[in-house]
């Protein structure tokens, strides 16, 4: 059954397919640090409000992913920004996402060369996420 | 702008942006960086094809400025996707050169070979397009 995208079940299932993968603890075992997701609103795409999302990560380990406030997501190692649309491309992997941030179509606050030094692990996470059945709101 | 590298592409080339705030974090990373781009002089053209980034970047006396578009006779044109500029970011640099003799170096080297990197002016401005790699070269 498909997953209502930026739901914590989505959430949930994107942290366990991550978790189960053994492609990605060998990738990621050197990325240290919390990223968060912030999808701007979009009222005519069914984003009434900015969607705040939490996730952490540690050699290759997934520990947290949930929801948060705007000041939580701010404070992350990693703030990742962008507009719904852009998020849903993403996901979809209709859109690279080292692409859109080169592209300025997402944004990103951090260390960039930590972020160029790991892109395999970036990658793979978005691999993951575009693996799920997600349906989303303008569907 | 920083203390070193001014960004005139900033508006037009959303591309620029990031690539200041790289070269910004990695030179001050890596202070040593700083002294090889101190004896950099002189222009470079990239062309990033698949995303329609074209920008100039002018060294003189330890300063960069970014342009947008093609700028004056640059000594080296870089014409490439944007993929294969995340593959040059990653070069290790050993005894002060890029280091082609391991994977990344390997795949950089594949890319030259098959056509998907080209550098106009790599045999008569050896030493720019070295120093390019050095300052880029987040490792």
């Amino acid at each position: 059954m498909a997953l209502k995208a930026f739901s914590q079940e989505w959430m949930d299932a994107w942290l366990k397919s991550i978790q189960t993968s053994q492609e990605y603890k060998e990738i990621a075992k050197e990325w240290e640090g919390s990223v968060s997701i912030i999808v701007n609103p979009d009222p005519s795409k069914g984003i009434p409000e900015p969607i705040y999302m939490w996730t952490d990560y540690w050699h290759g380990e997934a520990k947290d992913f949930h929801y948060c406030d705007k000041a939580k997501a701010e404070s992350a190692n990693f703030v990742m920004s962008g507009e719904y649309i852009r998020w849903k491309q993403v996901a979809k992997k209709e859109l690279d996402s080292t692409k859109a941030l080169m592209q300025g179509k997402l944004k990103l606050k951090g260390d960039l060369t930590y972020v160029v030094k790991h892109v395999k692990t970036v990658n793979k996470v978005v691999d993951l996420l575009a693996a799920l059945d997600t349906v989303f709101p303008d569907d | 702008m920083n203390q070193f590298i001014e960004n005139r592409a900033a508006d037009e080339v959303p591309f620029s942006n990031v690539l200041e705030d790289l070269m910004t974090q990695n030179i001050e990373k890596h202070p040593d960086k700083m002294e090889v781009l101190k004896k950099m002089k002189g222009a470079v053209a990239l062309n990033l094809q698949d995303i329609e980034a074209v920008v100039t970047l002018h060294f003189d006396g330890g300063k960069m400025t970014i342009d947008a578009g093609v700028v004056g006779k640059p000594a080296l044109v870089i014409r490439t996707e944007s993929g294969q500029v995340m593959d040059l970011n990653v070069l290790k640099i050993k005894w002060g050169l890029p280091y082609y003799f391991d994977k990344a170096g390997l795949k950089v080297m594949s890319h030259i070979l098959a056509g998907r990197l080209k550098v106009q002016g790599m045999f008569f401005h050896p030493i720019l397009l070295t120093r390019l790699t050095v300052i880029m070269s987040v490792m």
